[in-house]
């Protein structure tokens, strides 16, 4: 059955409402009002919709969070949890290595990593055609 | 033989206001963002499902890709002009971007303050919305016909 783009205005708004709040403690009820729909109406569209229910979604956004958090310095792995909704580091963690198949130190790590090759050595990150075309390095012709 | 598109280019006039539509409001992810000593801004970005595909999001009137004896393939003023008309118009690209589904696709990027040109309609291939990135590019929003 077709939705009505009424269904698919207040379902996008409660996406939107997590994309906006996933850093706070929301749970169905919450969300669901959002779109002015009863749990069971609002998590049998929401599914629907976007392949996910609605607390996969909020896990999923607030992993894609802590990476971003993760890749900043000066924010310890226990602010990084605080900062995404999750109430203990452990169970952030392991759900953290779970989804992605490493632990939030090693994504870091990795982050790290690549942020300080970037700043050293930016041209490892381009191919040399652009350098050749376009001299965003500032290289002078024929290097 | 060729085997897939690894990095394409998308100009625009302003990197930040491109960070913020491919990142914030269309979920793409940052892969490199590395600055060169001269200032230019080396940023591209994967879309959500496509690790392996960088855009990079190239600020097309920087000092640096003026021609010159330096940057003999560079752009010339009258390029660097038609690019500038261009992108301020809206009308270069384009491109197409799946979604599963594109009405609700279309009302939560509508709610994030996205530009479309019209509201998703039925085509042959799918159901489909034109959106425009705000940075001088407009895309396809395809949901394609379930087969």
């Amino acid at each position: 059955m077709q939705l009505t783009t009424d269904i698919y205005q207040r379902i996008a708004a409660a996406k939107v409402f997590i994309d906006q709040n996933y850093h706070e403690s929301i749970d169905l009820d919450r969300i669901s009002r959002q779109a002015l729909l009863s749990r069971f109406h609002f998590h049998r569209l929401f599914t629907r919709i976007y392949k996910k229910t609605p607390h996969q979604y909020v896990t999923q956004t607030r992993v894609e969070a802590a990476k971003l958090l993760l890749a900043k310095e000066g924010i310890s792995i226990t602010e990084v949890c605080n900062m995404i909704g999750f109430e203990s580091p452990g169970s952030f963690s392991s759900l953290f290595s779970k989804q992605n198949g490493y632990s939030p130190q090693y994504y870091r790590n990795i982050a790290w990593l690549k942020k300080k090759l970037a700043k050293e050595q930016p041209r490892r990150f381009i191919p040399h055609c652009f350098i050749e075309q376009y001299k965003i390095d500032g290289s002078p012709a024929g290097v | 033989m060729i085997t897939k598109l690894s990095h394409t280019t998308l100009f625009v006039l302003d990197q930040e206001k491109a960070y913020d539509f491919y990142v914030n409001k269309l979920g793409f992810k940052v892969n490199t963002d590395a600055t060169m000593g001269n200032g230019y801004r080396w940023l591209t970005v994967n879309p959500p499902d496509q690790p392996d595909l960088e855009v990079v999001l190239m600020a097309v009137l920087h000092e640096s890709m003026v021609k010159s004896d330096a940057c003999p393939d560079g752009l010339d003023q009258e390029s660097r002009d038609a690019f500038k008309v261009l992108l301020e118009k809206g009308i270069m690209g384009a491109g197409v971007m799946h979604t599963n589904d594109c009405r609700a696709t279309y009302e939560e990027l509508k709610a994030k303050g996205v530009q479309f040109k019209g509201e998703p309609r039925e085509q042959f291939y799918g159901i489909e919305a034109v959106m425009f990135d705000g940075c001088g590019n407009w895309f396809s929003v395809t949901q394609p016909k379930e087969m």
